[in-house]
């Protein structure tokens, strides 16, 4: 009766074998969670999404040699983009960073120390900046670097349309060569982080008048590029005319490309690769117990930002996000999904590293699961008409984690809660995150508070997510960013924390740490928050 | 005379089929793997029926203080990174997928019959429209094709069901059509013709009977395949959403956690790999028992 094409093969049992198998082995491998906090992810509200570096896998840790002498071997995402103007994610501001100059430079404390730039006054109310440059720097074609070079770099970045950086210098009247190694900016008003805003990832120096960016590596830089594979990796040696002596001490800089972090992890333990700094907290957990290998962790100022539309229902009703915030466990949030690394947020992005400008005493009230229901109760909101609402989330970092706690704990206070996990391509396509009512958005880490202001909180600004519109805070906002007084300055950003507290629509569960793993061959490794900003002019290998 | 004659013929036709078929059905027990096979099946669905009453916690349950833990008689299968019993997580997931895949079975299995029964006794060209299309439908790899329907019609339980039924569909339907090819000129059916019997009598007193063997075994098979494609779509984060307790996802979500709460990926993994080897094993032996009873 039974025709022959339903002839079972006894082979079909051994799918399922099969399957458990391959699952347990991409498991042993250690699991590949999408990225790690404060990394490009966490950068998307400040570039556009960085998609197309979603390039094939390759066998790279067949390919890759053993260690030699003074090779530091890392291991980053792909890069895309090389040319400074468009540079976004960690490898790409890593690479460029160690071929090309900044004017200042950010220590890993988040201060400005000299890089070409040796010694700069201010003057004129903080209109007027002139900067001393170093003597002796040469480009890598052998031309020597001056004043001129530097003039044209920043008024490359702040005419280029649609690029962060022109929003950036918008407030730049002009920059001009006023001596052979002198160089002076007039601004159109003051801004108090105008040091930060030239060490700008982008505002790397070229020389004047290149016009091929991104095929010509020709900066000043500690490091030479010698071979670019894209998809592949980047290949530097040390640039022996380097103005700094005794800089930089390596010998040469391999940047291999991996897409899979775990795969970069089971690369630095099998020693192929000798330094990693993207990994999700478990893996780096793991790693805490291999030997040979030193783990970093630092904190950071980037944070995950729960945020609700405050410009229509619900979220007009301030209640509401109030009601979330006390409906909200951090201390748990903060132990399952950071894994207790990082801090503990405060609903402010002004966060403890950040010392004078934080304030210890602006806390955001205990969880009280009661005073929210009576909140949302205040609101219209009961067991016969609950809140109901879809959290929009990007799929990488402890988000989707993050994402489902809220859930549970807001469920406590009547709270539906949909979710939707999104690519983090799609969550950012089209500026939908800016759509949506309630959402999580990454934030990476920034030496200086104003930018998350200027850009996130105040009426206009660009990525106003939560569309907040506050005059009271808009004024506090623009004598921080304005005023050349320190202490008026600590205390508008002081008053700014208790009223995001009292009413602002973003709930901060926790700050980012920076993780990081290299092998012990290597000394004086610092990491920066922002891991593309890494310097590696100092590190000494001292293996054999 | 003679059209009683036929009528006779094709009363006792059906019937008879009928009769060998749920006798047939009897044997499952017989053979000690396809005893395993059923039993272990039975045990899933007994699971999913009565599951969230006996799970010790909610799905998405989070007692932080036990989060990380290896399993213990408090947690016979341990908790996950957020503090999740995943014993009471799996027991959710079992409703989940034997719904999902068992649901879509049944309608690919409901329109494939229909289709395929339609197409092989009709042909002409209604039997080449469809099947060209099917096979074109079939040119696609499975999970690419339900990649490309989740894309199109959103991402929601009932877009994997939509899924289920648009993948299968087709390979019932062919199923279907070939053994209607077999018969369609056999004795009972020309008499039943000859008698003026209504083509919908036919397809489904006639010839649906002779069908119905092959189309358990495919059935059964294509609800393993189902069960294998809601755990994929799962593990691949597409329709469906955290914090479900879909068993593939469970796997996709526990991955990153894989070296330090191995239990958190092993035991959703081990669920799927028991129940379509329970499956399978169940289908081999009504293939078996179909077989021997002729």
């Amino acid at each position: 009766m039974l025709g022959t094409n339903f002839r079972l093969h006894n082979k079909r049992l051994f799918a399922p074998f099969f399957l458990i198998v391959t699952m347990l082995l991409v498991a042993c491998g250690g699991g590949a969670s999408p990225d790690t906090p404060a990394d490009t992810a966490s950068e998307q509200p400040a570039e556009a999404p960085d998609t197309e570096a979603q390039t094939d896998e390759k066998s790279t840790a067949e390919e890759l040699s053993a260690a030699s002498g003074g090779t530091l071997r890392v291991a980053m995402q792909p890069i895309v983009n090389t040319d400074p103007l468009n540079i976004s994610s960690d490898s790409e501001v890593l690479v460029a960073n160690h071929v090309y100059d900044y004017l200042v430079d950010i220590d890993p404390q988040s201060n400005i120390v000299p890089r070409l730039a040796t010694d700069w006054e201010a003057s004129d109310g903080g209109l007027t900046y002139k900067f001393t440059l170093a003597e002796g720097v040469t480009w890598h074609d052998g031309s020597d670097f001056s004043a001129a070079d530097v003039a044209w770099t920043f008024d490359r970045l702040r005419t280029a349309e649609g690029t962060p950086t022109a929003d950036l210098y918008s407030n730049i009247e002009s920059v001009e060569a006023t001596g052979d190694l002198e160089v002076t900016f007039s601004l159109s008003e003051p801004n108090s982080f105008f040091l930060y805003d030239l060490s700008d990832n982008h505002a790397l120096i070229l020389k004047e008048g290149t016009n091929d960016a991104d095929s010509n590596f020709n900066g000043t830089g500690p490091f030479v590029v010698d071979q670019y594979s894209p998809e592949d990796r980047i290949e530097l040696v040390a640039n022996d005319n380097y103005f700094i002596e005794g800089q930089p001490s390596l010998e040469r800089v391999e940047i291999i490309f991996f897409n899979d972090d775990a795969a970069s992890i089971d690369a630095l333990i099998g020693g192929q690769i000798d330094l990693a700094m993207r990994m999700p907290t478990a893996l780096f957990v793991t790693l805490q117990q291999e030997s040979g290998i030193n783990t970093y962790s630092i904190p950071t100022n980037g944070f995950d930002l729960v945020r609700l539309r405050s410009d229509r229902e619900p979220g007009n009703n301030p209640n509401v996000m109030q009601a979330l915030k006390l409906a909200t466990d951090r201390e748990a949030i903060f132990k399952v999904v950071q894994q207790g690394f990082g801090a503990i947020g405060n609903d402010t992005p002004i966060g403890p590293l950040y010392e004078a400008y934080f304030d210890p005493n602006a806390a955001p009230p205990a969880r009280d699961v009661e005073a929210a229901k009576a909140l949302l109760a205040e609101a219209g909101y009961d067991e016969s008409n609950p809140l109901t609402l879809t959290l929009h989330t990007p799929d990488t970092g402890g988000r989707p984690d993050l994402a489902a706690v809220l859930k549970e704990q807001w469920s406590e206070a009547g709270v539906e809660i949909e979710i939707s996990v999104e690519p983090e391509s799609v969550y950012y396509g089209d500026d939908g995150w800016l759509e949506v009512d309630l959402g999580i958005t990454g934030w990476g880490s920034r030496p200086y508070p104003q930018f998350y202001l200027d850009t996130m909180l105040v009426s206009n600004a660009k990525w106003n997510e939560s569309h907040f519109s506050d005059e009271e805070f808009d004024q506090l906002v623009n004598t921080a960013g304005t005023t050349v007084d320190d202490s008026q300055r600590v205390k508008s950003y002081r008053e700014m924390q208790q009223l995001l507290i009292d009413r602002g629509p973003i709930l901060i569960p926790y700050f980012f740490a920076q993780l990081g793993a290299i092998s012990d061959q290597f000394e004086n490794f610092e990491m920066k928050a922002f891991a593309g900003r890494t310097d590696f002019r100092n590190i000494q290998f001292t293996g054999s | 005379m003679a059209a009683s004659e036929a009528r006779s013929t094709t009363k006792s036709t059906a019937p008879g089929l009928g009769r060998r078929f749920f006798g047939a059905m009897r044997h499952l027990f017989d053979r000690p793997t396809t005893a395993l096979g059923t039993t272990v099946f039975l045990l899933f669905v007994l699971v999913a029926l009565i599951g969230p009453w006996i799970a010790p916690y909610g799905f998405n349950e989070q007692i932080y203080a036990d989060a990380r833990q290896a399993p213990t008689l408090e947690h016979f299968f341990g908790t996950d990174n957020l503090g999740r019993d995943v014993f009471s997580r799996v027991l959710f997931g079992a409703r989940e997928v034997l719904a999902q895949a068992g649901l879509g079975t049944i309608l690919a299995v409901a329109f494939g019959t229909f289709l395929g029964l339609l197409s092989g006794y009709r042909g002409g060209w209604l039997d080449e429209i469809t099947m060209r299309f099917f096979d074109s439908l079939l040119a696609l790899p499975a999970l690419l094709l339900a990649l490309l329907l989740l894309g199109t019609v959103g991402q929601s339980q009932h877009a994997v069901l939509i899924v289920i039924v648009v993948v299968y569909t087709p390979i019932v339907a062919r199923v279907a059509r070939s053994v209607v090819l077999s018969v369609r000129n056999k004795g009972f059916v020309e008499a039943a013709k000859l008698q003026g019997e209504s083509q919908s009598r036919i397809l489904f007193r006639e010839i649906l009977p002779s069908v119905m063997p092959a189309l358990t075994v495919e059935g059964a098979l294509r609800f393993s395949y189902a069960i294998f494609l809601v755990a994929s779509l799962g593990f691949l984060g597409v329709g469906v959403q955290p914090p479900s307790p879909n068993w593939g996802l469970m796997v996709s979500e526990a991955r990153p956690h894989a070296s330090q709460l191995p239990w958190a990926m092993f035991f959703p993994a081990a669920s799927i790999a028991l129940l379509v080897i329970g499956v399978n094993l169940m289908a081999d032996g009504i293939k078996r028992t179909l077989q021997a009873a002729g």
